[in-house]
């Protein structure tokens, strides 16, 4: 139950953030170019994500034996989530600007402003290339994060049921932008994701290396209770230094 | 886009990859010097990696 409940928020707060800054730029595009262009742009890179989900999910993960494929996605997500948590310190700390993605979405506009728009009868390429590949980056590490999330012991059906919730309530959150994405406390939110999904990686890496971990799946609230100890003494000892 | 997804995939900075490969690599090493005892106890061997490419990371940007 701890496994199951742990992927489903991890996936959750991983896909929402993602999606977040996703949709900031797939909005900022549709602000400054039009909307029609800024969702061909988004559809063209979800189709690619569908054939990268397909590829990763069904055809790689299901052929290669639990061992060996945990010890593959638990250093996955040991890179994603100690990423994520360097990042979320960093921010905490106040050395690295707080993350936004209002923040995101104004600068995209303001880039996109400076492009000189094509002539009324022909198609936004720049518009479209910003928004698909603002989706398909933010889009791949949604697929990477699920796939991995997906193949512990409880499966796929956690990390597709957070993955869903954080698609609602982005969506949500987009009907009514700006106000409820500048209250967000990203920042904590990312730094969260950092330890959820390092605390998963460590699991899985010893999982797949052999390691029997005492209470079994509880160890994931154990490890990832030293993470979040061993992070805040970071976070302390950063913001006493001098500014860099 | 190949710099962004290099970065989107092993992060932005060389420290964390090569932390994990050698937290991986210093726990197969245990692991062969001492099979009954990685099984109860390597799991905190790789969290002390883990933990320790953090501070690096952390460290040295």
């Amino acid at each position: 139950m701890t496994a199951f409940l742990l992927t489903l928020a991890g996936a959750a707060l991983a896909v929402a953030l993602e999606l977040l800054e996703a949709m900031a730029i797939v909005l900022a595009v549709a602000a400054e170019r039009g909307r029609r262009d800024a969702l061909i742009g988004a559809a063209g890179a979800v189709v690619v994500l569908a054939l990268a989900g397909l590829l990763v999910g069904p055809v790689v993960l299901a052929r290669i034996p639990l061992e060996p494929l945990q010890v593959v996605i638990g250093m996955a997500l040991l890179l994603f989530g100690l990423e994520w948590l360097r990042k979320g310190v960093l921010r905490l700390a106040g050395r690295r600007a707080p993350s936004s993605a209002l923040a995101e979405y104004l600068d995209e506009r303001e880039a996109l402003h400076a492009l000189a728009p094509p002539p009324a009868d022909r198609p936004d390429w720049p518009a479209r290339i910003v928004a698909g590949k603002g989706v398909l980056l933010e889009g791949l590490e949604v697929v990477l994060i699920v796939a991995a999330l997906g193949a512990g012991n409880e499966g796929l059906a956690p990390a597709l049921a957070g993955a869903a919730v954080a698609v609602a309530a982005v969506l949500a959150i987009g009907v009514v932008v700006h106000r409820p994405l500048a209250r967000l406390p990203e920042s904590h939110l990312k730094y969260a994701v950092g330890v959820v999904l390092s605390a998963f990686g460590v699991f899985f890496l010893a999982e797949g290396s052999g390691v029997e971990w005492p209470a079994g799946d509880a160890a994931l609230l154990y490890i990832a209770a030293a993470l979040v100890a061993v992070s805040q003494v970071e976070v302390l000892s950063l913001a006493r230094e001098a500014p860099a | 886009m190949i710099a962004q997804l290099r970065k989107l995939i092993l992060g932005e900075t060389w420290t964390l990859p090569l932390g994990v490969v050698a937290t991986l690599a210093a726990g197969l090493a245990l692991d062969a010097a001492g099979p009954g005892w990685w099984h109860r106890a390597g799991g905190f061997v790789l969290l002390g990696g883990a933990v320790a490419t953090l501070a690096v990371s952390l460290h040295r940007r």
